[in-house]
């Protein structure tokens, strides 16, 4: 039989903090069994989001963030850092930990396999895209999508951000690139490592169309059939929660500060 | 301050700060864009390598201790990745 996953648009972009609490509420959910399998689509307006071992200090420029009107948050995953505005598209999907999509709590593996409904729902828009070891999806070795992952509170997790309209000038700016990490990739700023969906089909596009088609491509890939939904009361009272403790505050969203504000787990409501 | 910014081959980026006294690890910081599992136990990481010499027979050890302690798994970075990052600090100094 196919299984049913719910489909989320819940969605904060003028809060980047609150989208990064619902981000965390939804798999802290699915792990407890309050929340069924589930696929997120989201959008944020001008946000940097660290990956969790990141250092602001180190990845930040905060003053093209202050031209920008760019805002700063961390999300509690690894990798690198992601600069959002409205022309990205982020999409995550939870599972139960031990779904036999993905049985193994191999983080390679997760990232394989769950990156297969965005590849597939780039390809049907008619994007040469493919999975590019470790976390990233390319496009004749641009990259598109980045992602990032884990499998924790019970659950197997895995967001990423699709660049379909972003400012790349923007992009370059507000986020300082190493060059340990270019001398790697021999190449010489961001916006030449990166593309988007816009770029690459030579013709405006709505995020909407691509989650429409990343929708299309899960359902074919897993075999599996997505019904739009809503969040439960935990996954309010969870995000609320997290909002407060953890992502409306500099010690976690600036300094990375992991023990102190670990939520606590509360009585459903 | 000693700092280094090490890459492997195809992996992540690993940023190490650290002050030393006397060829000892005062305060480590471990940053950069890889992936740990579970997340919380890099302070830990950073804790075992207080006090440690900045040598790779003693952070060698350290390293694999952890990651037998904990079992950790990574994603990006190996133990001797991070060993190399550490050790590379004494070559190059930033402010």
């Amino acid at each position: 039989m196919t299984e049913t996953w719910r489909v989320v648009d819940v969605e904060y972009p003028d809060d980047p903090f609150m989208n990064m609490a619902v981000e965390e509420a939804i798999p802290r959910a699915v792990g407890e069994g309050a929340a069924p399998s589930t696929v997120r689509f989201w959008h944020n307006s001008n946000t940097i989001v660290l990956g969790c071992f990141q250092s602001a200090q180190l990845e930040v420029n905060f003053d093209a963030c202050k031209e920008t009107g760019t805002e700063v948050v961390r999300r509690f995953t690894g990798g690198g850092a992601v600069y959002h505005d409205a022309g990205n598209l982020n999409y995550a999907i939870s599972l139960r930990k031990g779904h036999p999509l993905v049985p193994g709590s191999d983080l390679q593996e997760v990232f394989r396999k769950l990156s297969e409904g965005s590849v597939q729902g780039l390809r049907k828009l008619g994007v040469s895209a493919e999975f590019q070891p470790i976390n990233d999806i390319s496009v004749d070795g641009k990259k598109v999508s980045g992602a990032a992952g884990s499998v924790k509170w019970g659950s197997v997790f895995h967001h990423g951000c699709i660049l379909v309209a972003s400012d790349l000038a923007i992009l370059g700016r507000v986020l300082n690139v190493p060059k340990a990490k270019l001398a790697d990739k021999h190449v010489a700023s961001v916006q030449k490592r990166v593309t988007t969906i816009r770029d690459e089909l030579h013709r405006n596009i709505r995020t909407r169309e691509v989650s429409d088609s990343i929708v299309q491509g899960i359902q074919d890939s897993y075999n599996v059939h997505l019904e739009k939904g809503n969040l439960t009361g935990r996954e309010m009272s969870l995000a609320k929660e997290l909002y407060q403790s953890k992502y409306s505050r500099d010690a976690w969203n600036l300094e990375g500060l992991f023990e102190p504000l670990e939520v606590r787990t509360v009585a459903s409501s | 301050m000693l700092a280094a910014d090490y890459k492997g081959p195809g992996g992540k980026l690993v940023r190490i700060r650290l002050t030393e006294d006397r060829g000892l690890i005062r305060q480590i910081k471990i940053t950069g864009d890889f992936f740990l599992i579970p997340e919380e136990s890099l302070p830990k990481l950073e804790k075992m390598l207080e006090d440690a010499p900045i040598r790779e027979k003693e952070l060698r050890l350290l390293v694999d201790r952890f990651f037998r302690g904990t079992e950790a798994q990574s994603l990006g970075i190996t133990p001797d990745d991070l060993v190399k990052a550490i050790l590379e600090t004494k070559q190059e100094t930033t402010a």
